[in-house]
């Protein structure tokens, strides 16, 4: 199994925390290898943000840094989807937030869109913590990494005052069922 | 042992202590930096000391001392630092001093892109010193290898009682990944001989029967002479001929004939393959996914990544790429290891693919070159 993942949106979305915790779940709580890369701009806000993960059960097959054919993509804003669209390749998993994103490209992916930020905002009080709505999404539709070991993750990670609000946000789409969403 | 997801800085820094570092001594410069600042909260509690000096020449000044009292040394740079440290490499060299030298590549000449990559310094890693003799140069491309690797450069150099580089660049150094950090007692640390003879009879430059000389240091209770100038065995300055041969061979072979020995690679495809792209560090990572594109399209296409660059091991390399036609060598610069690979390929066709990119050269670029030339 060799699995290519991309998360991109814009710097403040909280891309780069989405794919540290995700690979550090991956990397530290199950039999997988994995490696990451990140890439953001020098601005704080506004910016490209990206992570680029490749997963394997054997050691040699997570070979590479960079996506080349994403097989599960993330895009939280429509800027990074126009500019990555073509890393990620047929029959791939997507997520979009529709809060960001308007123009979903004509492409045979399975595609999962939902507000991730509107969630935030209107379920857990900020949209500072849209990426972790967007994870739960991810990781209960594509069970990369058993939930728990996210939330383990988030603990040791996110700064004590915002761990519960991330874990609340995490377990939106976990305890709905995740794949209750009609796929676009 | 234990998994943990970390960078490849963090990963020298992990695998530095488990090695055996007790004194660190470091000027900052990216992308080389965190390995100072993981050290510096990390070491001491290890019973280590790390040390922030004035500037890179200093520092390797200091870690060279503190390796003569008997305590494991590193220090971490990237180009502008390394050059000045090559003064003192120098010194290390002549005076057999075990000691590992980070050299975390980035954009260069001079200040270039510092927070880029490259591998524009492959050839000054070993080259660079003045003295012309050759020190060993370990090349990781991942996180696991930039762990593995910093071990090994430990140990060679305790071994060979040498300076060692571990020649990690700017996207090993901050790509994350699954590291498999060992303690202690998981994984073979060496570490250098010290004389069984008495003080009395010990000369600190005689390598008896071994590769190496057994090492006194400061506060044993033997005469240890720490000579820069051409010595003989026991450390005295010799300005003859016949000493400055015997010395000079004598640190040359140490290195190079242990090439057998110190030779790591890995390959893929090499069963049923026509032409080699061989290649290092991060590069071999994206000459591998070109290699796999290739052979989509149904060229017969291999890889062969180089984990020790120096001392390169000639018979190896050949047997290796024995039944293969074309051999590629990818590289982030403009064809520096080539120049090696040729040298030790002369009857086949070798092929520089020097491809500068301020990260890892795109995989679909290094397969669209490899096809201009079938």
């Amino acid at each position: 199994m060799r699995l290519e993942i991309l998360i991109a949106g814009r710097g403040g979305q909280g891309i780069l925390l989405l794919g540290h915790v995700l690979g550090k779940a991956i990397a530290e709580h199950t039999d997988l290898h994995v490696l990451g890369s990140e890439t953001y701009a020098a601005e704080t806000r506004g910016g490209d943000s990206r992570v680029d993960l490749v997963v394997a059960d054997r050691e040699e097959e997570a070979d590479f840094i960079k996506v080349v054919r994403a097989d599960i993509a993330l895009f939280m804003h429509q800027l990074q989807l126009d500019a990555y669209k073509d890393l990620v390749g047929d029959g791939a998993v997507v997520f979009l937030d529709k809060s960001n994103v308007t123009e979903i490209p004509r492409r045979s992916w399975r595609i999962y869109a939902e507000p991730y930020t509107d969630i935030a905002e209107r379920e857990i009080g900020t949209s500072r913590v849209a990426n972790m709505v967007a994870l739960g999404h991810l990781v209960g539709v594509t069970s990369i990494v058993p939930p728990e070991a996210v939330e383990s993750v988030i603990r040791e990670t996110v700064a004590r005052e915002w761990v519960d609000l991330n874990i609340r946000a995490f377990r939106y789409f976990l305890r709905l069922s995740p794949h209750r969403q009609t796929e676009e | 042992m234990r998994y943990e997801y970390v960078t490849g800085n963090i990963a020298v820094a992990e695998a530095s202590m488990t090695a055996g570092l007790k004194f660190y001594a470091g000027y900052p410069i990216t992308p080389s930096s965190d390995i100072f600042e993981y050290l510096a909260r990390e070491l001491p509690k290890r019973g280590g000391h790390v040390v922030q000096f004035e500037d890179e020449i200093a520092s390797i000044n200091a870690a060279i001392g503190a390796s003569w009292t008997c305590a494991k040394s590193m220090t971490a740079t990237s180009g502008p630092g390394f050059s000045l440290m090559l003064e003192a490499l120098s010194l290390a060299v002549i005076t057999e001093t075990p000691l590992v030298v980070v050299y975390v590549m980035r954009t260069g000449p001079s200040t270039g892109v510092p927070t880029r990559s490259g591998q524009y310094d492959v050839l000054q890693a070993t080259y660079g010193f003045h003295g012309g003799l050759v020190i060993p140069v370990l090349a990781p491309s991942t996180p696991q290898e930039a762990y593995d690797l910093t071990i090994r450069a430990f140990n060679v150099s305790e071994e060979l009682r040498t300076p060692a580089i571990l020649l990690s660049d700017a996207v090993v150094a901050h790509t994350y990944g699954k590291v498999a950090i060992r303690e202690r007692g998981e994984v073979e640390v060496v570490d250098r001989a010290k004389p069984s003879v008495p003080p009395e009879s010990y000369r600190p430059y005689d390598p008896l029967d071994g590769i190496a000389p057994p090492m006194a240091c400061f506060g044993e209770g033997y005469n240890v002479l720490v000579e820069s100038l051409t010595h003989d065995e026991k450390g005295y300055y010799a300005p003859r001929t016949d000493a400055q041969r015997r010395l000079m061979w004598r640190l040359y072979r140490k290195v190079v004939e242990s090439a057998e020995r110190l030779f790591d690679y890995s390959a893929a495809y090499l069963d049923d393959c026509e032409f080699a792209l061989v290649s290092y560090g991060p590069t071999a990572l994206s000459a591998r996914v070109a290699a796999k594109l290739l052979r989509e399209e149904g060229y017969r296409a291999c890889l062969v990544k180089l984990r020790t660059l120096f001392p390169l091991y000639e018979k190896g390399v050949r047997e290796l790429l024995r039944g293969v036609g074309k051999v590629f060598v990818v590289e982030n610069n403009v064809g520096l290891y080539f120049r090696e690979l040729r040298g030790v390929l002369r009857d086949k066709e070798v092929i520089s693919v020097p491809l500068i990119d301020l990260d890892v050269p795109p995989p679909q670029e290094i397969a669209g070159v490899v096809k201009e030339w079938l």
